[in-house]
């Protein structure tokens, strides 16, 4: 029972995994069309900074009313691989914490 | 025989300020060459972060002074490879007939994790080194206590977290899918055993799973793991956690289980920001918790033995968003005797750089 559940996982991260590779190989070759999509996609319904630091930094504490620039980088690699954001989201909050 | 264990205990103390001092140097020279990115001002410079707390325990009538400090060191190498170390100083001081006479104690250490990510991209964030047990809601997110809304754990936190709640191997977590609508979000991982002193962690490997809806501010997880040493175990979590954006409350819940024994529990606070009433009191946050939990095969491994209910009640007041009083009541319930627990404080999160960032 316990092994089956052990085996259940694997192929739940093995599939995880090759879903992941599937969509870099699609990220990777955009066409024109999905380009233009993509940018008239992403000024309709695309998050900007504040409200992925609203939404991401209040999953677990208190948001901070400020940060110094100098330490805005480093910040926010350590809660990139803490709260696992995406490259994308951490780019906007790049953006809004240190224009 | 001790002054031997003292010369080995200073010898890994100079290695490791070594290595520190090594990083933070080769870090900030990086940093001085080309370390800010072209779209924004952010710069990437080594920093000192954590929390430090006061907590004034009384549990069944059995006063506890805890003062605790957890910095955590941060040095990026650049904008994608980051190495950062948590280490925990916590005071626990009780007096020596418990009741009565002054107060004796010690302060304990632990280095709670040393890792090195590297933020390969979106997908991907691997980690090797000293980690967290990503395990249900609390290890992993909520440990530091500037961020925890009750000071007290939930009894089921050390299921899936034995033995010392974090792991010695390699990491990869990151995102698996990211709509407007929803991301996935996963972690997987492998621990070794080891006995070495500040580093002991068991034979362990796991994962965990999460989807979350940034409408809504939604999330539900799950997580697994199975025991690799002496007696093989499986555990698992499921959780959820919802930050509504209209009202400023925050709900979280996790069911746990595990052979030793099974436990839920459900923790709301809510901050009167939106409160008609002065803007002093705004800053005030309410907090509740129940939990059950029930033993199974003997329970035993750091959970109760017997069936054992608690609730908490707590009322946070943030004089600043880093800065804040707390306060709680709690009651257990249980075979072995029903107990008050009392706690008081503060706590106080600061971020510090520790090299001299770009002058514009």
């Amino acid at each position: 029972m316990n092994r089956s559940l052990l085996y259940v996982f694997v192929l739940l991260v093995l599939s995880g995994l090759s879903f992941t590779a599937s969509m870099l190989k699609a990220e990777s070759s955009p066409t024109a069309k999905e380009q233009g999509m993509a940018s008239q996609t992403r000024t309709t319904t695309q998050p900007n900074g504040e409200e992925v630091f609203r939404a991401n930094c209040a999953r677990c504490h208190m948001p901070p009313m400020s940060l110094s620039p100098r330490t805005t980088g480093t910040v926010v690699m350590h809660m990139r691989a803490r709260a696992r954001l995406s490259r994308q989201d951490e780019k906007l909050l790049l953006k809004y914490l240190a224009p | 025989m001790r002054i031997a264990q003292l010369r080995d205990e200073l010898k890994n103390a100079s290695y490791v300020s070594a290595i520190v001092m090594l990083s933070v140097v080769l870090s900030g020279r990086l940093t001085a060459q080309d370390m800010q990115s072209s779209e924004n001002h952010a710069q990437y410079i080594p920093a000192i972060s954590g929390g430090l707390g006061y907590i004034h325990n009384v549990n069944g009538g059995v006063t506890s002074l805890i003062p605790q400090i957890n910095p955590v060191l941060l040095v990026p190498f650049g904008s994608h490879v980051l190495l950062e170390s948590r280490t925990s100083f916590t005071g626990f001081f009780e007096r020596r007939d418990l009741t009565s006479g002054p107060f004796t104690g010690k302060v304990f250490k632990s280095v709670d994790y040393a890792q090195v990510n590297w933020l390969a991209h979106t997908h991907i964030i691997a980690t090797a080194g000293r980690y967290l047990l990503p395990f249900g809601l609390y290890s992993d997110r909520l440990g530091p206590l500037w961020i925890r809304n009750l000071q007290d754990t939930p009894i089921t936190a050390t299921i899936g977290t034995r033995t010392s709640g974090s792991g010695d191997g390699f990491m990869l977590r990151g995102v698996v899918v990211q709509k407007p609508s929803y991301s996935v979000q996963y972690t997987a991982y492998f621990s070794a055993h080891s006995n070495i002193n500040q580093l002991q962690a068991a034979r362990t490997a796991g994962g965990d799973v999460s989807i979350y809806l940034p409408r809504t501010r939604l999330e539900v997880g799950t997580s697994y793991q199975r025991f690799l040493q002496d007696h093989q175990i499986n555990s698992v979590a499921t959780y959820v956690s919802w930050q509504p954006s209209s009202v400023p409350l925050d709900i979280k819940a996790e069911g746990d289980y595990s052979y030793n024994g099974r436990g839920y529990w459900i923790e709301s606070a809510y901050l009167f920001q939106q409160l008609p009433i002065p803007s002093i009191f705004r800053r005030t946050q309410i907090v509740g918790r129940m939990q059950q939990f029930f033993p199974t095969n003997g329970g035993g491994n750091t959970l109760p033995r017997v069936d054992t209910n608690r609730f908490d009640v707590g009322l946070n007041y943030y004089f600043r968003d880093d800065l804040r009083f707390i306060s709680s009541y709690g009651r257990t319930f249980s075979s072995q005797g029903n107990a008050n627990i009392w706690n008081v404080g503060f706590t106080y999160r600061f971020l510090f750089p520790l090299w001299p960032g770009r002058t514009k």
